[in-house]
């Protein structure tokens, strides 16, 4: 048996997991990454539209601040996040976007002077400052106020995990490619390392450190169809799970994209409405408008992907072999535009579909795409009940996102959970709490577990086909746990994904058994994973009889303040139970700087919170009297709300911008 | 409108598992009916859940975006997710790359060589101060198009169809392909980079660096994101040329150079 | 290890590699087209002869001229040929393994290169060959002594395969000396590789046509020297 010893283990080489490596790293501590695939292959890459962050210096952003995009990213939500944590994540943002573009993102550029944009479907003159010139720009991207969404033409996630995976080369951090965490190792409440698989050998090592992170990305491929690459599975949530310690947050908040192509669900960019794309039905008809007066197509993903469902619903779908679907229209942005900031779409539809989307319309459907829900940490990305274990990125509830995320806020949080949960990972392990108290014994029976497992599979005759256990839960997953749901599905999917996991206990691995590179072998090891994960999802989803967010119940259609505002909360103590056990932990409204209200765009559908009135005529109340003692919006942010001491206290620090400039001396305004 | 009878697809993939004690390369054939809008990721896919379990191959984006699936397709290296079968003749002959570390039937360890690379070549910005002064303060600025073009060439997924496709390489194992010497030219390119060209020079100043490719091009024919390969290439092969023939330039960075090594 | 890769001679290698091939190539531009002045009759052949051994300068033929150039071409055939012998598979297995990927991949700049391998390797020989025969009997060239060499000299193989050889390791060359260096890379680089391309089958094509043509001539005007006194002829 192989042990492996380190200070800090990462599962997962995406943006999330590099930024942590490097963090730690240059901390002092020694560090492993283990990935599937290599850390340039993650699916941050598919990122394309691009990455949020209040920098303000392009004329449609200007005068955006940490403010708005909070009370943005806040209403986004639906009020399910965590306003603390989204505080801490809209200071850092625009830091972690100036320290990209020192590790070499090229970044768009503001270039001064006058123009063209489409905006409404109409050409907009825009004029940008001279002074702005050459600093990065910003598109306009769902549910946001200013133009936020930093990007890289339509190549952002791209160019951000290269720049993120050079910078680990250059900092010498060890990657260990096509390991898959298979357990994790914990001991009294104390998590220890994992359980890894060689996926090329086979071989089973133990790597053990005083802090694990997980940071493995979303749970998409639980659905039939997903925006997601295919090893977005949910793995990293489920070995949590397995723990029967560790808990997962919000796992039914299930993000819908508007616009994936039909039928392949390859996601074409929230750039394309960003740009001034815009939606058509069958008869060519621009339907948003309809239901979105203000917003329109630029309302939150969760809204627009209804509202196209709503009207597909209508009869005005346009029907083809693969179902419905609607027409995404760029054209009216012009071949420039679009060779140029939108390549990966152009490259997209002329490789799949076989269009030239400056020519001809894009069929696109809602398509399953991010999941809010992860494994729920602290603020400090630490797992609440299990010691040791980290997490953050998309695999972790932090709760940047609530019910809902808005687009640029993904790649965002990846890099800015990244530098925090390094620092605060960095403090556990130079603290005596970090000491490594497991026998080699201990973890040889973590190890001998997984063998045991494996074992089974290969040798276990005439048992269950993976594929057929995974195709019936993602079939069940698309068809009862989609964009709108209800009780009865919900309840039928509850009954047949439980079914499925007690039947998966039983699979085999046919005609392939070798004990090496086993592409069979490893289908049926995850597809038992998966279904838990499915589980989790569908069962939180019945239990939560509301509206919020991306979880949109056809039975229960209002948002449900007084009742609802909570977290779903779901852990698998006992390995033999068939269902994850739920609780919930509440969201208090008395502590929030933003009370829930109308976000301003979908239904005005809401039983409202006694609590929020309360304490929105407090808020006010502090706010007039600041205001009157000529208090800036910093002063009147910590008297609401404080948070910056959660912060690590290199991060704290104010942004800089070219309406806030500094003192040329002082970091400081 | 009625549709013409599916094509059945004949798929002739070359197999080999070097673990498997005894396997010798060999071709199996697989017969699949063809569908609409049916790309090599669902034909291998469908092949690997109805026929062969074993078959091992790399998928992660499955949308051209990644680079995992870079193979040989009818001995042309491309990507297997962005390949229409409707493109291909009815019968397809799948491979793995050539030149990388097989893991087994089409699936390459890819990912080490190009750490390799990226290593070797220090693919990364090189500052004179390593810290950011301040990341609360305004971003340096850059030019509009400086920065478009950077990214133009930022744009390489390291897939290695460039690698697979190189002549050169074939000859000569420790020549940095077309993939690393596009990466020269964006870090060349790249304002925030302080290497010099001698320093480039250095890097890819010799037979294993641009004066071993013999522009054959099969880099450029190749790419699937159509990085202009043979003109960065020819840039840089000026480049270093002038530099290496000049004898100040080279003389005067080399001693700095050697000044800088003791404090590595 | 860090003086071997500070060295310049790899730089100097590639430059040197192909600006000797640059002026070989440039040399067979005119060669052959020289040579085809016997197209327009021994006349024309002979007026250009005499103008490469200094006739209309020096108002006296001077073959030592010839010579010179000779050996100014077998020189940068040397330098070339030994620079280039450097790419050139060394190895059966090298061989091996470069012919794999070009008949695996079909490829045709991939393929083209293999074809200057060829050509380049023959040349070693014929080219060598041809190069000394005319540095020591520069007097020997004219319409009459050429045609007799090629016919009655048993050269006329020789030339015939050289042709082949030195135009399309010629023209190739220059096609991939243009791409190599980004040479016409216009505002479309690939559009000019295309149109390149286009320009170097067009000159294989028609050089070699001039070429068989010129040759053919020598080889009649060869043929029928029996009634024609080389040496009368000559004068």
């Amino acid at each position: 048996m192989r042990i492996i010893y380190t200070d800090v283990l990462v599962v997962g080489g995406g943006l999330a997991g590099l930024r942590v490596a490097t963090g730690v790293q240059e901390r002092g501590h020694r560090v492993i990454v283990l990935t599937l695939v290599p850390p340039k292959r993650s699916h941050s890459a598919a990122a394309q539209g691009g990455m949020q962050a209040s920098l303000g210096n392009c004329a449609m952003g200007w005068g955006d601040n940490e403010d708005i995009h909070f009370e943005d990213t806040v209403k986004g939500s639906d009020w399910g996040a965590d306003q603390q944590v989204v505080r801490m994540f809209v200071n850092t943002a625009p830091k972690a976007i100036r320290e990209l573009t020192h590790y070499g993102v090229p970044w768009n550029r503001v270039r001064k002077g006058k123009h063209t944009a489409i905006i409404n479907a109409e050409k907009v003159e825009i004029e940008e400052r001279e002074e702005a010139h050459g600093l990065i720009t910003a598109r306009d991207f769902g549910g946001t106020k200013k133009w936020r969404t930093c990007y890289t033409s339509d190549g952002t996630g791209h160019s951000m995990l290269y720049a993120m995976d050079n910078k680990a080369h250059e900092n010498d951090v060890k990657i260990h490619e096509r390991m898959e965490a298979m357990s994790v190792i914990h001991r009294h409440g104390r998590c220890y390392g994992v359980v890894a698989r060689n996926l090329m050998t086979g071989e089973i090592v133990a790597y053990i450190a005083k802090a694990t992170t997980i940071a493995t990305g979303g749970y998409g491929r639980i659905y039939e169809v997903s925006t997601n690459a295919i090893i977005c599975q949910g793995t990293g949530q489920a070995i949590a799970l397995e723990t029967g310690i560790a808990t997962l947050g919000n796992m039914e908040a299930v993000q819908f994209h508007p616009t994936a192509i039909v039928p392949v669900g390859i996601l074409t960019t929230e750039g394309c409405r960003g740009d001034g794309g815009i939606l058509r039905d069958v008869d060519g008809y621009r339907f948003m408008p309809d239901y979105e007066p203000e917003k329109k197509e630029l309302a939150s993903r969760d809204v627009v992907s209804r509202r196209m469902i709503e009207h597909i619903r209508k009869g005005k779908g346009v029907p083809s072999r693969y179902g419905d679907h609607l027409w995404l229209d760029i054209t009216i942005l012009g071949r420039e535009h679009i060779e140029k900031n939108l390549r990966e779409v152009k490259d997209i539809c002329e490789n799949f579909l076989g269009i030239d989307p400056a020519e001809e319309w894009i069929p696109v459907r809602p398509t399953q795409h991010y999941s809010m829900g992860g494994i729920r940490t602290k603020y400090t990305g630490e797992s609440q009940t299990l010691k040791g274990l980290y997490a953050c990125g998309e695999a972790a509830c932090w709760d940047l996102h609530g019910f809902n995320r808005l687009g640029g806020n993904s790649v965002s949080e990846t890099v800015v959970s990244g530098m925090l949960v390094a620092e605060y990972i960095s403090d556990f392990c130079d603290s005596p709490q970090s000491h490594i108290g497991i026998s080699t014994g201990a973890i040889e029976d973590f190890v001998r577990i997984e063998e045991e497992k494996i074992r089974r599979l290969l040798n276990n005759d005439g048992g269950e086909d993976a594929y057929v256990l995974r195709r019936a839960m993602e079939k069940i997953m698309m068809e009862k746990v989609g964009i709108f749901r209800n009780g009865r599905d919900l309840q039928d999917a509850v009954e047949q994904l439980e079914q499925l996991h007690i039947r998966s206990k039983n699979i085999s691995v046919f005609r392939s058994k070798s004990y090496a590179a086993n592409p069979a072998l490893v289908v049926a090891y995850r597809t038992q994973k998966m279904i838990k994960i499915a589980l989790t999802v569908a069962y939180g989803a019945l239990l939560r009889t509301e509206s919020r967010g991306a979880h949109a119940r056809e039975d229960y259609p209002m948002r449900d303040d007084i009742n609802w505002l909570k977290r779903t909360i779901t852990s698998w103590p006992d390995p033999e139970q068939t269902l994850p056990t739920v609780t919930y932990e509440p969201i208090d409204i008395l502590e929030m700087e933003l009370p829930p209200g109308w976000r301003g765009y979908g239904k005005r559908n809401i039983i409202e919170n006694p609590d929020s009135m309360i304490q929105q005529a407090k808020i006010d109340a502090i706010r007039n009297e600041l205001l009157a003692r000529g208090a800036d919006r910093f002063a009147i942010q910590k008297a609401l709300m404080p948070y910056e001491h959660l912060l690590p206290e290199k991060y704290r620090g104010r942004n800089e911008r070219l309406y806030e400039r500094f003192d040329d001396e002082k970091d400081e305004v | 409108m009625s549709e013409p009878k599916p094509r059945k697809l004949k798929i002739n993939i070359l197999r080999y598992d070097p673990h498997v004690v005894g396997d010798e390369p060999h071709i199996d054939t697989f017969e699949i009916e063809e569908a609409p809008g049916m790309t090599l990721f669902i034909v291998l896919n469908d092949i690997r859940e109805h026929h062969d379990a074993s078959l091992k191959f790399d998928f992660v984006c499955r949308a051209g975006i990644c680079g995992s699936c870079g193979m040989l397709i009818n001995g042309k290296p491309g990507l297997a997710c962005s390949t229409l079968t409707s493109k291909l003749p009815e019968e397809i002959n799948l491979a793995p790359l050539p030149f990388f570390e097989l893991i087994g039937d089409l699936s390459v360890y890819n990912g080490k060589w190009m750490r390799g690379m990226n290593e070797r070549l220090e693919t990364w910005i090189h500052h004179k101060e390593k810290e950011l002064r301040s990341i609360n303060r305004i971003e340096e600025p850059m030019d509009p198009d400086l920065a478009e073009e950077i990214y133009e060439l930022d744009r390489c997924i390291e897939c290695g169809c460039c690698v697979a496709g190189c002549g050169t390489i074939q000859m000569n194992e420790n020549f940095v392909g077309a993939v690393g010497l596009n990466k020269i030219a964006r870090y060349k390119l790249d304002p925030r980079d302080e290497r010099t060209d001698a320093d480039y020079y250095e890097l890819i100043g010799d037979e294993n660096g641009v004066f071993g490719c013999m522009t054959l091009l099969g880099c450029e024919d190749v790419c699937p994101k159509k990085l202009p390969l043979q003109s960065k290439i020819a840039y840089l092969r000026r480049q270093m040329v002038k530099t290496g023939l000049n004898e100040n330039v080279t003389k005067c960075n080399c001693l700095q150079h050697e000044e800088k090594m003791p404090e590595h | 290890m860090s003086k071997l890769h500070h060295s310049r001679v790899p730089a100097y290698l590639d430059f040197t590699q192909s600006l000797t091939g640059l002026l070989l190539a440039l040399f067979i531009v005119g060669h052959i087209i020289f040579e085809g002045s016997i197209l327009l009759g021994p006349d024309a052949m002979e007026k250009m002869t005499l103008f490469f051994e200094g006739y209309y300068l020096f108002g006296e033929r001077h073959p030592i001229i010839v010579t010179f150039l000779a050996i100014v071409i077998s020189i940068l055939f040397v330098v070339h040929a030994a620079l280039a012998v450097r790419k050139i598979p060394s190895t059966w297995q090298q061989y091996r393994t470069f012919r794999n990927h070009m008949r695996r991949f079909g490829h045709e700049d991939t393929s083209l290169w293999m074809v200057q391998v060829v050509t380049g390797f023959a040349m070693f020989f014929l080219g060598s060959v041809h190069i000394y025969m005319m540095m020591v009997n520069p007097e020997k060239i004219g319409p009459y002594l050429s045609a007799q060499r090629v016919v009655e000299g048993w050269m006329w193989p020789l030339y015939l395969v050289l042709l082949f050889c030195v135009v399309l390791h010629a023209f190739i060359g220059l096609y991939r000396l243009a791409l190599k260096w980004g040479w016409f890379e216009g505002k479309n680089y690939r559009r000019s590789r295309k149109i390149m391309k286009r320009i170097m089958r067009a000159a294989i094509a028609v050089y070699i046509l001039i070429g068989l043509a010129s040759l053919g001539t020598y080889v009649s005007i060869g043929l029928n020297l029996e009634n024609t006194p080389v040496e009368k002829a000559e004068r």
